[in-house]
């Protein structure tokens, strides 16, 4: 259906005294169809239906605003209704002024697989239980090894409460359905490890209580044993932001944030306008600086010798999808279009599922960056025998040739700045290309866009 | 104990042996109307503002009907019969006190209708002691140059039906374009019976002519189905500076029309939400809706018609989440809601559980 807003001739439609159809311009019979109508039969469309109900039994005309839903949209019209009296037959003609289709509004929900997603790519694990705290579903970092048959037990069978004296106070939160906030938790089997667990209690749509969403975030110098031990007797690592640095600075940067975001939305109440916006400049800079700490982080990581990557079985359109997903709200931002792969289709390859994705969020991130407002990104895949291919190609500026190689240098930002860019982006992306046994590499003109495409080993 | 206000000399006229029988048929209601005050079952407080906003605008709404089927009776259908004609010819009608003694103006949907009008009556007087007349006129012309012609049209559309209908401060105008197919319909059958018996006419005429009357009445013309269309393409244009309706920026009707849309009630309980005390589904509405708690807070004080105050802490603290489950259960059929309270109530004990 295409028809939007005030309609120039009205859609109409003739309804006998038994709620039968008699007519319907085109409009209207689709929509009848579409709820479940025949031609001839009782007027299919419920709300339709009802007014044309209450003017039969009035005997008199109706005027109001109607909404009807089909599969695809909700559609907001403005109905009248003219009650025709004859010797014959009584007769209800409609007259659809307006007539106006929106999708169902989904903006407000949280899809669930795109919150997986963004744990998967920040290394978070996820827990989901019921109201007796029993696990639903579970999906941890591969790192923490396998968990057998958590789904339906208890979570504090499957977790130690750690430190031990933390036992009661968490289950006094659970009680009162408060969140819980930074509870480490150990596992009581497999590799033992040490997680930091945030809870959001889930209320349903009746307002009772359901359960919680926990996320888990390994914990940071305890997190394995064997780094522990190569951390002994040296007051600052090798891994200082693997392990000490980044988990240090990520929570007081977190926070930060979190309030300037507060303040800046005056959740709080009145503020001064300009204090407002140099609460949002705060926020903007936090943000930076979390995702140089990220990028340090990354970039420590791949430079350690026994630094390697899984060999998942990925998909790239998948991927592709994915990563578009997270960035979805970005794009919307700048009326950017990214233009995906057919969702229908598979391009099987070789690779870690977090980093991949991790590199397509950083290339796409790249181009909503450097893309102007209301252009086009397009993602295409292709493969060869030996190589799955996937590329970002945007409407930007483009890069010179001499400048290609030197975009994937450490801290290179081409003389860039302010624009919330760390500079390691590429050089991390490519690097883990590498770690993956694929590729990372730019096709570019100065004015006229650039397309990054990654390859990374075919799988059959 | 308020009495009937009949002066002494005037019961004298009418014969005081007829007047004496009439009050003991209607002296075992006594308890029954004296309880309703001691006992009542809600909580809303009516003021004599109310009832007296509400007698006058029922008197008025019967007489302007008895006019019009007088009219069309004698006119169309060649009626010639005194009692009809001096009606129709703006004579003093007679139906509005046969009908309240006899108590077919109380039907839950004529009274429920009667509260909703003073209570919006109550809204205006109260709106209007934070902003000027002038300044709500103008709340409505900023709607004038929308850019989309449609809203442009739909907004004069209200002014002119507003412009029709607006009594003086604090008082309910009777318009009946005003009134829902329902509501006409609801008071024409009763009024054209009332005739009936004033004048004696035993045949179709009356019964013809209250047909033609409810044929031709347009409820399209009336205020509310004018702000609610309004509302409906004002939400839809959907610019960022129109987002969150308030009463002093929409005027009233609009703004009720914008909030039951947005909540999927109807303008009718957001109106009879805001005579609770502390106003609190009203507040529940619009934190489902989603209004900022700045806006709430201007709305909640703009309405208000005591000393309450809603703070931030308390609107903040309203769960989304439950105020979206409330709001939900309330848009369900009244006739649903009101058997589910029924079969909850404990009296029934664990019956059908």
């Amino acid at each position: 259906m295409t028809a939007s807003g005030k309609l120039a001739e009205p859609v109409r439609g003739q309804v006998d005294a038994d709620g039968m159809l008699l007519s319907a311009d085109p409009l209207l019979m689709r929509l009848h169809l579409r709820s479940g109508g025949a031609e001839g039969g009782p007027l299919a469309v419920p709300e339709l239906a009802e007014i044309c109900r209450i003017s039969r039994r009035l005997r008199m005309n109706l005027s109001r605003a109607v909404q009807a839903s089909d599969d695809d949209c909700r559609i907001d019209m403005w109905v009248e209704t003219r009650f025709v009296a004859s010797d014959k037959e009584p007769q209800v003609s409609l007259a659809i002024i307006d007539w106006k289709e929106r999708p169902y509004d989904d903006t407000d929900k949280i899809d669930p697989a795109r919150e997986r997603d963004f744990d998967r790519l920040e290394g978070r694990g996820a827990i989901r239980t019921d109201a007796a705290l029993r696990i639903i579903s579970l999906q941890m970092p591969v790192e923490s090894g396998h968990l057998p048959d958590a789904i339906g037990q208890s979570l504090l069978e499957i977790y130690d409460v750690f430190p031990p004296s933390a036992h009661a106070r968490l289950l006094e939160a659970v009680a009162e359905r408060q969140p819980i906030r930074n509870q480490r938790m150990r596992e009581k089997s497999g590799s033992q490890r040490l997680f930091l667990f945030q809870g959001q209690p889930l209320i349903d749509k009746a307002g009772i209580f359901a359960g919680y969403r926990f996320t888990a975030v390994p914990d940071g110098p305890e997190a394995s044993g064997q780094d522990a031990q190569a951390m002994t007797g040296k007051l600052i690592s090798d891994n200082l932001f693997g392990f000490q640095l980044g988990p240090a600075l990520r929570q007081p940067l977190g926070k930060i944030i979190a309030n300037a975001e507060t303040i800046s939305s005056k959740l709080q109440g009145p503020l001064r306008g300009d204090y407002a916006s140099y609460a949002k400049d705060i926020a903007s800079a936090g943000r930076h600086l979390l995702d140089l700490v990220n990028d340090l982080s990354d970039l420590e990581a791949i430079e350690r010798p026994e630094f390697t990557v899984a060999a998942d079985d990925i998909d790239l359109v998948d991927l592709a999808h994915r990563a578009a997903g997270l960035l979805a709200v970005k794009a919307s931002d700048h009326q950017i279009r990214i233009d995906l792969p057919d969702e229908g289709g598979k391009l099987p390859a070789c690779g870690e599922f977090r980093r991949s994705l991790q590199i397509l969020v950083n290339l796409i991130g790249n181009a909503i960056r450097y893309s102007p407002d209301g252009s086009v990104i397009k993602v295409r895949v292709a493969a060869d025998e030996e190589f799955a291919r996937i590329s970002v190609t945007d409407q930007g500026d483009g890069i010179a040739a001499e400048d290609q190689d030197r975009i994937f240098e450490k801290f290179e930002r081409l003389g860039r700045s302010g624009d919330g860019g760390s500079g390691l982006g590429l050089f991390i992306s490519r690097r883990l290309a590498h770690a993956m046994g694929g590729s990372l590499i730019v096709k570019s003109a100065a004015g006229k866009g650039s397309t990054f495409t990654l390859s990374l080993p075919y799988r059959e | 104990m308020a009495q009937q206000d009949i002066p002494m000399n005037e019961m004298m006229n009418m014969d005081i042996i007829r007047f004496a029988s009439a009050m003991a048929d209607k002296a075992s209601f006594i308890a029954e109307d004296f309880a309703q005050v001691l006992f009542p079952k809600t909580s809303v407080i009516f003021n004599d503002r109310m009832r007296s906003n509400a007698l006058q605008y029922l008197r008025s709404v019967v007489g302007q009907l008895e006019q019009q089927i007088c009219v069309i009776a004698t006119r169309e259908f060649d009626v010639a019969q005194d009692v009809l004609q001096k009606i129709a010819n703006g004579g003093e009608g007679q139906s509005y006190r046969l009908l309240a003694d006899s108590g077919l103006l109380r039907t839950t949907e004529i009274v429920q209708h009667l509260f909703i009008k003073a209570q919006q009556s109550e809204l205006a007087a109260r709106l209007l002691q934070k902003i000027s007349q002038q300044d709500l006129e103008a709340t409505l012309t900023r709607h004038l140059d929308h850019q989309d012609p449609v809203v442009a049209e739909a907004a004069m559309g209200l002014l002119v039906a507003q412009s029709k209908t607006t009594g003086t401060a604090g008082e309910i105008s009777a318009s009946l374009a005003d009134l829902s197919a329902e509501i006409a319909y609801a008071f024409a059958w009763p009024v054209t019976a009332s005739l009936a018996r004033l004048s004696g006419l035993s045949g179709p005429q009356l019964q013809q002519a209250t047909e033609r009357f409810l044929a031709a009445h347009d409820e399209s013309a009336g205020v509310a189905r004018k702000a609610s269309r309004l509302a409906q393409l004002v939400e839809q244009s959907g610019t960022a500076e129109d987002n969150i309706p308030h009463p002093m920026r929409d005027g009233l009707s609009l703004f009720i029309a914008r909030l039951a849309r947005q909540t999927g009630l109807t303008s009718d309980q957001i109106v009879s939400f805001t005579a609770e005390p502390n106003m609190a589904r009203f507040v529940v509405a619009m934190r489902a809706a989603d209004f900022p708690v700045q806006e709430a807070l201007s709305v909640f004080s703009a309405l208000d018609g005591g000393d309450h105050i809603l703070t931030a802490a308390t609107y903040q603290e309203t769960d989304r989440d439950r105020a979206l489950a409330l709001v939900s259960s309330w848009t369900a059929p009244d006739a649903y809601q009101n058997a589910k309270r029924i079969l909850a109530d404990d009296s029934l004990g664990d019956r059908g559980k």
